[in-house]
This record gives structure tokens, C-alpha cells and sequence, in this order.
């Protein structure tokens, strides 16, 4: 009886193994960019991208060691990568392109040639700029003459280059025009038309010292234009008006009445973050001396930039290189630390929600859409 | 004759004297090769904005080349040539030097002096990747090249790939 038993189950074996489908290899697409996405630029390569909702990582570009950061143009659904190529790897023909990424894919779908004058940088966010008109990219070259190459990414051609020397970055600003910082102090501000052609070229009067308290080359965007912070904590606020820069006065984020605030500095990588819905601004501070303005970061200090005054402050356990924060209603403070580690917190109460261990190779910059 | 005739007989034999034995003691190659160099190194010297001594001195220093606290590496933004095969001022097997570079003014502690110190990236390799050293005294951002350690300045280079960065003494910093 016993031996029939296992002889009928034997025959049932094969019957409940055939009911299992088998599976089959897909490939995943991605939705509309959300305010929650943010971007992890690899120091030297790929970009990895993150919903900051979950913490989950969505995918990866693939980039060159040449690509200080990418441009997202979620209208034409795209990303745009400005990089060096070289026939050989790093050696041989060089060809340096506009690559055009599909954002539900993250594949090439086109490639513009441009010059080869490509700024190689380590990870620096506003080499590379969109203007307001979704149509033409502004690349910042470093030959090491300056200059800005032109492309039109609706047409997918190179437009021109313009020689802007002594100025550096591209902060798009309205009216297909872009702001460029200055080495004599000022800032430049440079107009095209339709076709990507300049059209005006207008400098603002000299307002801060190179050599005595320069402005940091990371400029935060502002409702209005982009704000702006020296080496001593001074913030300015610029604006474009038609062909007119408009400086504000600057105030500083150190109050000096303060004691506590005595021997602290602001410093980092990306050292300054704005939530322009609610005002709140992040800095990274240390304490240190002159000339320690790429140490990280030991606390976060946060304002009220309207009111010019700090209503919180995060004490880091572990060090900060660069402050990112979500354009959501309820913001989320995004940072990368010394260790290579992503965390990410409640951008009003200040409070950690979680840790991404591992965000990818060298984290060098945080970038948002 | 008078006076000035003679004279001018005198200079005329004298310069054919002397370019008779300055024609035996040399060929045209070698004469043509020493103004060369005459030229070029005269070319040279208003290039250097740096106080330069005649002598062939070598600057007195102590510490490590190899660790980032070297007083060398104050503006230094990279790896350190000195663990990749170079040293302080070589660059290592078939990596190329790139001659624009940025600059920074460090103190010696040796004689606390101040010196001149030219960041020049080795190029045309693959990125060294050892001995990472990021001071930043004196560094400016990058819409002042000269003095932005952000920058990878291979220049000027076949491959403009960056492998490691040397710090090569210019000379001794002068005030202005």
C-alpha cells in the first residue's frame, strides 16, 4: 500500500512543476520625472538616480570621466550631457559631443559635435546650463582661454561659440540670457536670440574681491535669479531686469553679536541649498580658518532667508560634503558625506529618515530636476 | 692718413684677425647652435614671474613627499605624482607634463620663506587614483584659473586624461 502511495505521488511531481510559468527578462521604463527625484553624480563617471521618496534607486547614465554634471529638460522629456570622448579610451582622437539622453530609457538618442573645449572639471553643477526657452544649452569651455558653446537641442546642432573671457559658469536667467561670474569681481550677462546668437553683453559694477572674500562658484537658485555666497558668509541676491544686473546688498549668515558664532565658517563642496518654496536655507559649516573653505562640514545651520536669521541648526555625526534640498512642498534635505554615504532629512524638522549606504561610486554631486 | 683713417684701418684688421680664428675654432652649426641657445634661454626668463638666483642652488626642505602635508602641496587638488612612479617634480613612466598649470605661494619651513610652487597634472593616463591630497590655501574658484585647484589642467597636452600632479619649485616668492 505504502509503495502505491509514493508511486502516485511521483506521478503528480511533474503535473504541480508544470503549473509554474516561466519568466521572462524585461526591461524597465521610467515615469515623469517627480520633485522627489534627485540625481547622485559619480566623481568620475556614471550618474545614479534616486526617488528621494523611497530612497530607491531608479537607474544609472552612463557617462565619461569627463562629465562634471548633466541637465535635465523634463518638457522635451531628456537629459543632456556635455562630454569628451577619446578614440582610444583615454588616449587618441578627441571628440567631444552633446549627448542626448531619453529620460524613460536613460539611453543616448542623439549627439550633437561641438568643439573640443569642454571644461574638465572635477564635479561642478553649472558648467552647463539650460535656458528659459527648453531649446538652447550654454557648455562652459576651459582651454584654458574661457568661452561658452551654443547648442540647440530642439534642432540638434551646434549653434556657435562665445568668447567670454575672465568669466566663468552658466546661471540661466530670463529671457534666453545666462549670468556668468566674474575674476575681476563682477558678474556678465549675455543675451541671445532666437536662432542662439548673441545679441547683448552687459557687465555689473565690480561688488566683491577676488582676492579678499571671493564668491563661491556654487550659485543656488533663487524665484527671481540666483543667490550667491563669499568665502566670509556674505549672501548677495542677483537678478536680471531686460539688460539690467541687479546686486542686492549683502547680509551675512555669521552674526557677529552672536558668540557662538564666533570661529565657524561655511564650506564644502556644494555649501549653500535653498528650498524656494518655504525661504528655508541650508548652509554647511565647519569651524576653521581662512582658506578652509573646501573642508566638510560638522553641522548644518538653516535660515530664514527672508528674514535673514537661523532658526535651526543639525550637529553631524558624521561629515558633510554637500547640501541638496528637494523643491517638494515638504522639502527633503539631501546630503552626501565625507564617507561616500547619501542621508537624507525631514528638511523642517531636521530629523534623519534614512541612510543610502552605498549611492554609487565616489558620490561627488547632488543635483535635483 | 690722418688720425681717423688710421684708426679705421686698425679696427678693419683687427675684426678680420678675429674672424679668422673664431672661423677656425668653430663651424657655422656650432655657432648658429650656441646663439640658439643664447636666444632661447633669454626668451625664457621674463616668462618666470618669480625671483629667480643665478646659482644653481636646491631649495633646503624637510617632510615627506609622499604625504599631502608636504609643505609643496598647500594649493595641491589631486594624487601625489610620488606614489605613482614620479616624484615631486617628474613625471612618472609615459605620462606627459602639462605646461599650463595653476599656481601657489607656499611657505617653507625650513627657511620660512615663501615660494613660488607650479601644480602641474601629469597627463595621458589613466587617473593615478593613490595618495589623494586636497589643500586648498590660497585656492580660488575657477573663474580664477590660474588659482582654481578644481580644474584638471592638462593642457597643452597630447591626451588630456589627468594621471597625477607634480609641485615644482618656480622659485622664491616676491611681495607685488
Amino acid at each position: 500500500m505504502r509503495s502505491r502511495i509514493i508511486f502516485c505521488l511521483m506521478l503528480l511531481a511533474p503535473m504541480a512543476h508544470s503549473v509554474i510559468e516561466p519568466e521572462t527578462v524585461g526591461r524597465t521604463e521610467l515615469k515623469k520625472p517627480t520633485p522627489s527625484w534627485f540625481i547622485v553624480k559619480s566623481s568620475s563617471g556614471p550618474a545614479y538616480l534616486y526617488d528621494g521618496a523611497d530612497g530607491e534607486m531608479l537607474g544609472l547614465l552612463s557617462l565619461t570621466d569627463w562629465t562634471p554634471a548633466v541637465e535635465p529638460n523634463v518638457r522635451r522629456g531628456e537629459i543632456y550631457a556635455a562630454e569628451t570622448y577619446y578614440s582610444r579610451g583615454i588616449r587618441g582622437e578627441r571628440t567631444d559631443v552633446v549627448t542626448v539622453y531619453d529620460l524613460k530609457t536613460l539611453t543616448p538618442v542623439a549627439e550633437i559635435k561641438v568643439p573640443n573645449k569642454i571644461a574638465a572639471l572635477v564635479p561642478f553643477r553649472h558648467y552647463i546650463g539650460l535656458l528659459d526657452d527648453a531649446r538652447h544649452l550654454a557648455v562652459f569651455n576651459l582651454t584654458p582661454a574661457q568661452s561658452v558653446t551654443i547648442v540647440d537641442v530642439r534642432d540638434r546642432q551646434f549653434v556657435g561659440e562665445i568668447s567670454t573671457p575672465g568669466c566663468a559658469l552658466i546661471m540661466p536667467s530670463p529671457d534666453r540670457s545666462f549670468l556668468m561670474m566674474c575674476g575681476d569681481g563682477s558678474l556678465q550677462l549675455i543675451r541671445l536670440d532666437r536662432r542662439g546668437a548673441e545679441v547683448a553683453r552687459v557687465r555689473s559694477d565690480v561688488f566683491f574681491s577676488v582676492e579678499k572674500d571671493p564668491i563661491f562658484d556654487r550659485p543656488v537658485k533663487t524665484d527671481g535669479g540666483w543667490s550667491l555666497v563669499s568665502f566670509d558668509g556674505n549672501v548677495f541676491d542677483v537678478s536680471v531686469e531686460d539688460d539690467t544686473i541687479n546686486v542686492s546688498e549683502s547680509w551675512s549668515i555669521l552674526d557677529k553679536d552672536k558668540e557662538e558664532m564666533a570661529g565657524w565658517r561655511i564650506g564644502g563642496s556644494q555649501v549653500m541649498t535653498l528650498h524656494r518654496g518655504t525661504g528655508l536655507l541650508y548652509t554647511l559649516m565647519h569651524k576653521g580658518k581662512k582658506d578652509t573653505h573646501d573642508d566638510a562640514g560638522t553641522e548644518i545651520w538653516v535660515y530664514d532667508k527672508q528674514a535673514k536669521r537661523r532658526i535651526g541648526r543639525i550637529e553631524l555625526k558624521d561629515p558633510v560634503r554637500m547640501l541638496y534640498v528637494s523643491q517638494e512642498d515638504k522639502p527633503t534635505l539631501i546630503v552626501g558625506t565625507q564617507a561616500g554615504k547619501i542621508q537624507m532629512f525631514e528638511g523642517r524638522a531636521l530629523k534623519l529618515i534614512r541612510t543610502i549606504d552605498q549611492p554609487g561610486a565616489y558620490p561627488g554631486l547632488l543635483q535635483g530636476f | 692718413m690722418n688720425i681717423v683713417s688710421r684708426a679705421f684701418d686698425w679696427i678693419d684688421h683687427s675684426t678680420s684677425q678675429s674672424s679668422r680664428v673664431l672661423a677656425r675654432r668653430t663651424s657655422r652649426r656650432s655657432l648658429l647652435g650656441r646663439l640658439g641657445t643664447m636666444l632661447v634661454g633669454m626668451s625664457a626668463l621674463p616668462l618666470l614671474p618669480v625671483a629667480r638666483s643665478l646659482g644653481a642652488e636646491r631649495v633646503a626642505e624637510i617632510g615627506d613627499p609622499q604625504s599631502c602635508d608636504y609643505w609643496r602641496y598647500c594649493a595641491l587638488g589631486g594624487f601625489l605624482c610620488t606614489c605613482c612612479g614620479g616624484s615631486v617634480n617628474a613625471c612618472p613612466p609615459g605620462a606627459e607634463p602639462s605646461p599650463i598649470t595653476w599656481v601657489g605661494t607656499c611657505r617653507n619651513p625650513v627657511d620660512d620663506k615663501d615660494y613660488l610652487i607650479s601644480y602641474n597634472d601629469c597627463c595621458g593616463k589613466s587617473t593615478c587614483g593613490r595618495c589623494f591630497c586636497h589643500r586648498s590655501e590660497g585656492d580660488k574658484p575657477v573663474y580664477m584659473p590660474s588659482k582654481a585647484n578644481d580644474i584638471l589642467w592638462c593642457f597643452g597636452t597630447e591626451s588630456h586624461t589627468y594621471h597625477c600632479t607634480v609641485a615644482v619649485v618656480m622659485g622664491e616668492a616676491t611681495n607685488g
